[in-house]
C-alpha cells in the first residue's frame, strides 16, 4: 500500500511567511507563521464568543422577551463583557470529592479545543484561512465530533447522577445527529466533487439565475434547499439548542453534564458551547451560504469578511430564536425525530442529488 | 412497569346507590339508620351532621357511606385533641354535589390515641392521616407507611398535642438522618438495573422546596415519592394563636403565595363568617367576587409560563409573556387593595374599603385588560398550544383517569381536566358567583395537555365573570355601596361550634376547618390544602413515564409548596 500525501494549501500563513520575511527560517519559520497566524484567529474568534455569547446572547434574548436587557454597564451595557469575566474567572474552583480526575480537568479543554481545531480549515475570506486541506470537510466533521468525548467525560467524571445522565443524554444525541449531518454535507460534495472547502466556496460563485438584472448565485442553499433544512435541524441538535437541548436540559436534569463544573471549567465550557454553536454557523456559511461571497455582485465591495460573520452570526440568531420559541422534545422522541426522521430523509436527499447530479452531468 | 395495588374495598366499585340522597340536601336520619348501630352518637356541626363512631370502625363505616351513600369524596381528615380525648374527623363530600356533606367524628381515648386507617377506602387519606399523625399524634392503624410528613423524621413530640413542649431544644443531628446522596441502589433485588435519583429540594422544576425521590430505571421513572415539609411555617399554628376579627387575615395570604391571596383570604372569611352567623353585604360580595377572580387569572397565568418553562427550558419567551399579563393584573390588584401580593383585603363581613377612587379610572384599567385578554389567549394558543412539538410533549403524558383523582380528592383544574364536572363555585355556591353567567371548564383528556387547556380556558371564564362584576359596580347606586356588615369588635363563636368550609382557591377545593371554644381565637384551625391532595396523585401520573413527562406533570399540577406545607 503506497501512502499518498494530501495535496493543500496554507494561505494565510504563506502570507504572513511572505510579509514578515520568514522564508530563509524554513519548516521554522512556517511553523511560528502557522502559530502565529492561528493565534491571531483564535484571539479574533474569542472576541466574537465574548461579544454574541456574553453581551448579544442577553441581548438578543432580551429582544425575544419582551425585556431590555443590560443597559448600565457601560455603553449598551458592552461592558458587562468585563464583568462577567472578572466574576467568572475570580469564582473558587469547586471540584467534587470522587470527581475522576484528570478526565475531569480534560472534559472542559476538549469541548473549546475541537471547535478551534475546526475553525482551522474554514476560509473565511479570500486567503484567509490558515489550513486548505483537499479533505478539508471530512477533517470539519471530525474534530468537531470530538467534543462528544468532552461531553461524556465531563459527564462520567463528575461524579453526579444529573452529570451522567446529561452525558449518556449528549452521546446519544450526538450519535443519532452526526450522521444526518455529515450525509447532507455529503450531498453537496456530490455536486462539487472536492471535500476542499475553498474550492466548495469557488463552486459557489457561479450565476444559478438571473432575475430582473439581478443575478443570484448558486449557493448550495438554494440548489438544494432540502439538504439545507435538513442540515440547520441537524445542526441545531449538534450544537444542543432547543428543541434539542437534552443534554443540559436546565428544568429536568439541572445543567446536565456540566452541572458539577464552576468558575473557569464552567468558562471553558460555555467557550466551547458557544464555539461550536459558531463552527456550526461557519460550517453552515461555507457549505450552503457561498462562503465569504456577497449574495449579489452589486455588494461585493463589502468585504468577504463581514459576510461570513454576517452568515455565521445568523445561524448563531436562529439558533437563540429556536431556544426562546420551541420546547424541548423528549429523549425518546430526540431518538425516534433522529434515526426515523432525519436518517431516511438524509439518505433520500442524498440518493436523489446524486440520480440529478448523474444524469445532468 | 406496574405496581402492585393492595386489595382496595370498595375502590373500584360505582356508588350502587345514594342513602339519604334527597331533592334538598341530605337526610341525616336515613343515613343513621344505613350505619345503624355503628354511629354511636350524633353531633352537630354547622356545614353538615356528625356521626360518632368507634374506632375500629372506620373502614367499615367510611366504605359504606363511599358504596351506599355516594361519598366519594374525602375532602378532608382533621385531627385534634380535647382535654379527655382525641378525634380525627373525615369530612366526606360528594363529587356530584359537595353541598351534601358528612362529617365522621372518630374519638379515641387519650392515652392511647389510635384507631383504624381510611387509606383503604380512599387513597387521599394516606397523607392526610400522615399529617395528622405528624402533628397531632394520632395513631392510625392499617394505615401502610405511617410516617412524619411535615416535620423532620427525628422530631421529637407532635407540635399540636396538649403535652407538647415548645421550648425543647429539637435537636436534628444530620448523622440521624439518612445520607441523601448515598442511597444509591434503591430497587435492587429487581431484575431492572435502577438508579435512585434526588430532584430537589434545589432544583429547577419543583417550583420551590419540593423532593422527589426518584428511582430511574435508565430514563424510566420506576418509582417516586414527594418528600414534602421543607417549607412548613406552622400556619394552622399560627392561626390559632390569632384573634378572629383582625389577625388571622394575613395569613392565607401566605399559604398560595403565587396571586391567589383573595382566593386564600375567601377560604377563610367563609368559614369564619358561618362560624360567627355574618351575613355579607352584596355590594362587597361583588367586589370579592372581582378580585378572588382577577386573583385566579394572575394565578392561572403563572401556571401556564412556569409550565412553559418546564416543557421549554430556562430561555423560553412564554415565561415573560405571561409574566407581562400577569403584572397588569397585579396592577390593578394593587390598585384596589393597595398589595401586590400579600393583599389583606377581605375582612369578616366584607372587605377593607371601596374601589379606589376615581372609580371610573380603575374602571377602566379593569376593562382595558379584559378587553385584552382574548388577543392574548390567542397569543398563547400560538406560541404554546398550537405548537406541534408541544402536543407531542403533553398529550397523553401524565395521564391521570378520573377514577384515581376521585380517590386521591383531587379537585381545581387538575380534577376537571381529568373530566371531573365539580366547581365549588357552582356546586357550592357562595359570594356573587350563582347570579352571574358563566361556565365551568371541563375537559377529558386527563392528560398534561388538558390541564393546561383548562387554565387557559378558566382564564377566560374568569374575564367574563370580572366583566359582569364591573357592569354591576359601575351601575350600584351610591348609598347602597356597603362595604362591611356591622361585625363585633371582638368575636366570640359559641362554644365547641364546629364548621368546615371550603372555596374553589386557584388550585382546587380550599377548606377550613374551625373548632371554636368560646374564646377569641380558634380551638383547632385545619387548613385542606387542594395542592396538598393533587400533589399525592403525582406517583400515579408519572410512574413509567420517562423523567421529562414526570417534570411536565409536576409542572402542570401546579402545585404552590407554601399551601402544600402551610
Amino acid at each position: 500500500m503506497t501512502f499518498v500525501p494530501l495535496a493543500g494549501e496554507t494561505p494565510l500563513p504563506d502570507t504572513l511567511v511572505d510579509l514578515l520575511g520568514l522564508g530563509e527560517f524554513g519548516v521554522a519559520g512556517e511553523f511560528l507563521a502557522a502559530f502565529v497566524a492561528s493565534a491571531a484567529l483564535g484571539t479574533v474568534l474569542l472576541g466574537i464568543v465574548a461579544v454574541s455569547g456574553i453581551w448579544g446572547k442577553r441581548k438578543i434574548t432580551a429582544a425575544f422577551t419582551d425585556r431590555i436587557a443590560v443597559n448600565r454597564v457601560g455603553p449598551f451595557g458592552l461592558l458587562i463583557i468585563v464583568a462577567d469575566a472578572v466574576r467568572l474567572l475570580s469564582k473558587e474552583l469547586i471540584i467534587p470529592d470522587g470527581a475522576d480526575r484528570p478526565a475531569y480537568d480534560l472534559a472542559p479543554m476538549i469541548v473549546p479545543f475541537s471547535a478551534l481545531l475546526g475553525f482551522a480549515v474554514i476560509p473565511m475570506a479570500p486567503g484567509l484561512q490558515i489550513a486548505d486541506p483537499e479533505t478539508g470537510l471530512a477533517y470539519l466533521f471530525a474534530v468537531a465530533s470530538i467534543a462528544s468525548i468532552g461531553l461524556v467525560m465531563g459527564g462520567y467524571a463528575s461524579n453526579n447522577k444529573y452529570s451522567f445522565l446529561g452525558g449518556l443524554r449528549a452521546v446519544a444525541q450526538n450519535i443519532a445527529y452526526e450522521i444526518p449531518l455529515v450525509l447532507t454535507a455529503a450531498a453537496v460534495v456530490i455536486f462539487t466533487g472536492t471535500l476542499q472547502l475553498s474550492e466548495i466556496v469557488a463552486q459557489q460563485q457561479e450565476a444559478l439565475l438571473t432575475v430582473g438584472g439581478v443575478t443570484i448565485n448558486s449557493w448550495f442553499a438554494f440548489v438544494n434547499p432540502f439538504g439545507f433544512v435538513l442540515f440547520l435541524a441537524a445542526n441545531l441538535a449538534e450544537v444542543g439548542r432547543n428543541p434539542f437541548d437534552i443534554p443540559e436540559a436546565p428544568t429536568e436534569i439541572v445543567a446536565g453534564y456540566q452541572t458539577e463544573y464552576g468558575s473557569v471549567y464552567f468558562v471553558l465550557f460555555y467557550l466551547g458551547e458557544f464555539l461550536h454553536i459558531f463552527l456550526g454557523g461557519a460550517i453552515v456559511a461555507t457549505v450552503f451560504l457561498g462562503g465569504f461571497a456577497a449574495p449579489i455582485s452589486a455588494l461585493s465591495f463589502i468585504p468577504g469578511i463581514v459576510w461570513f460573520l454576517a452568515k455565521m452570526l445568523s445561524v448563531y440568531l436562529f439558533t437563540q430564536w429556536a431556544r426562546s420559541a420551541v420546547p424541548r422534545v423528549r429523549i425518546d422522541q430526540l431518538i425516534t425525530i433522529g434515526w426515523k426522521g432525519m436518517l431516511v430523509l438524509s439518505f433520500a436527499n442524498l440518493l436523489l442529488t446524486a440520480v440529478i447530479v448523474g444524469v445532468i452531468a | 412497569m406496574s405496581l402492585e395495588q393492595p386489595e382496595r374495598p370498595g375502590v373500584d366499585i360505582e356508588p350502587l346507590e345514594a342513602v339519604g340522597a334527597t331533592e334538598d340536601g341530605l337526610d341525616y336520619d336515613e343515613l343513621a339508620d344505613l350505619l345503624g348501630d355503628r354511629v354511636l352518637d350524633r353531633e352537630e356541626h354547622l356545614n353538615a351532621e356528625g356521626f360518632v363512631i368507634g374506632p375500629d370502625q372506620v373502614q367499615d363505616v367510611l366504605s359504606t357511606l363511599r358504596q351506599e351513600a355516594g361519598f366519594d369524596h374525602l375532602s378532608c381528615v382533621t385531627a385534634q385533641e380535647y382535654e379527655d380525648r382525641y378525634e380525627s374527623i373525615y369530612h366526606l363530600k360528594k363529587y356530584t354535589d359537595p353541598t351534601q356533606e358528612l362529617s365522621v367524628v372518630v374519638p379515641s381515648p387519650r392515652n392511647d390515641p389510635r384507631n383504624e386507617s381510611a387509606e383503604p377506602v380512599f387513597r387521599t387519606a394516606d397523607w392526610h392521616e400522615r399529617e395528622a399523625y405528624d402533628l397531632v399524634g394520632v395513631d392510625y392503624e392499617g394505615h401502610p407507611d405511617l410516617r412524619r410528613i411535615l416535620l423532620p423524621e427525628t422530631w421529637q413530640g407532635h407540635p399540636l398535642s396538649k403535652d407538647y413542649d415548645q421550648d425543647k431544644p429539637q435537636i436534628v443531628p444530620l448523622r440521624e438522618h439518612a445520607n441523601p446522596i448515598q442511597e444509591d441502589h434503591r430497587g435492587e433485588g429487581s431484575d431492572a438495573d435502577t438508579m435512585f435519583l434526588n430532584i430537589g429540594p434545589h432544583h429547577p422544576a419543583t417550583h420551590g422546596v419540593l423532593h422527589l425521590k426518584a428511582t430511574l430505571d435508565g430514563e424510566q421513572v420506576a418509582d417516586v415519592e414527594s418528600d414534602i415539609g421543607y417549607l412548613h411555617r406552622c400556619e394552622e399554628q399560627m392561626a390559632q394563636q390569632g384573634t378572629y376579627r383582625h389577625q388571622i387575615m394575613p395569613y392565607p395570604d401566605r399559604w398560595d403565595y403565587i396571586s391567589a391571596g383573595l382566593l386564600n383570604e375567601w377560604a377563610y372569611a367563609r368559614a369564619a363568617e358561618d362560624l360567627a352567623d355574618i351575613e355579607v353585604p352584596e355590594y362587597a360580595q361583588v367586589i370579592r367576587t372581582m378580585g378572588a377572580e382577577l386573583c385566579r387569572i394572575a394565578a392561572h397565568l403563572l401556571a401556564l409560563g412556569t409550565f412553559a418553562l418546564d416543557v421549554y427550558g430556562d430561555f423560553t419567551a412564554i415565561f415573560m409573556y405571561t409574566i407581562r399579563d400577569r403584572e397588569k393584573v397585579q396592577d390593578i390588584l394593587e390598585d384596589l387593595t393597595g398589595q401586590r401580593l400579600m393583599f389583606n383585603y377581605f375582612r369578616l363581613g366584607g372587605v377593607v374599603w371601596d374601589l379606589p377612587e376615581p372609580r371610573e379610572e380603575f374602571f377602566q384599567k379593569v376593562r382595558d385588560f379584559l378587553d385584552d385578554v382574548p388577543r392574548r389567549m390567542e397569543e398563547y394558543h400560538d406560541l404554546v398550544t398550537g405548537n406541534e412539538i408541544f402536543q407531542l410533549r403533553c398529550v397523553d403524558t401524565g395521564v391521570l383517569d378520573p377514577e384515581t383523582a376521585k380517590q386521591y380528592g383531587a379537585t381545581g383544574p387538575v380534577a376537571r381536566a381529568s373530566g371531573i364536572d365539580y366547581d365549588l363555585r357552582r356546586d357550592d355556591p357562595y359570594g356573587y358567583y350563582p347570579n352571574l353567567d358563566w361556565d365551568v371548564v371541563t375537559r377529558d383528556g386527563c392528560d398534561n395537555y388538558a390541564r393546561v387547556l383548562t387554565r387557559m380556558q378558566e382564564v377566560e371564564q374568569s374575564a367574563r365573570i370580572i366583566e359582569q362584576c364591573v357592569d354591576l359596580l359601575e351601575d350600584w347606586p351610591e348609598d347602597e355601596r356597603t362595604i362591611q356588615a356591622n361585625v363585633p369588635r371582638t368575636i366570640k363563636p359559641p362554644e365547641d361550634a364546629e364548621v368546615y368550609r371550603a372555596v374553589e382557591g386557584a388550585k382546587g377545593e380550599l377548606g377550613i376547618y374551625i373548632r371554636s371554644d368560646g374564646t377569641q381565637k380558634p380551638a383547632r384551625f385545619k387548613i385542606r390544602s387542594p395542592c396538598f391532595s393533587n400533589l399525592q396523585t403525582l406517583p400515579e401520573m408519572s410512574e413509567g413515564d420517562l423523567v421529562a413527562d414526570l417534570i411536565a406533570a409536576l409542572g402542570s399540577l401546579d402545585i404552590v409548596l407554601g399551601e402544600v406545607d402551610r
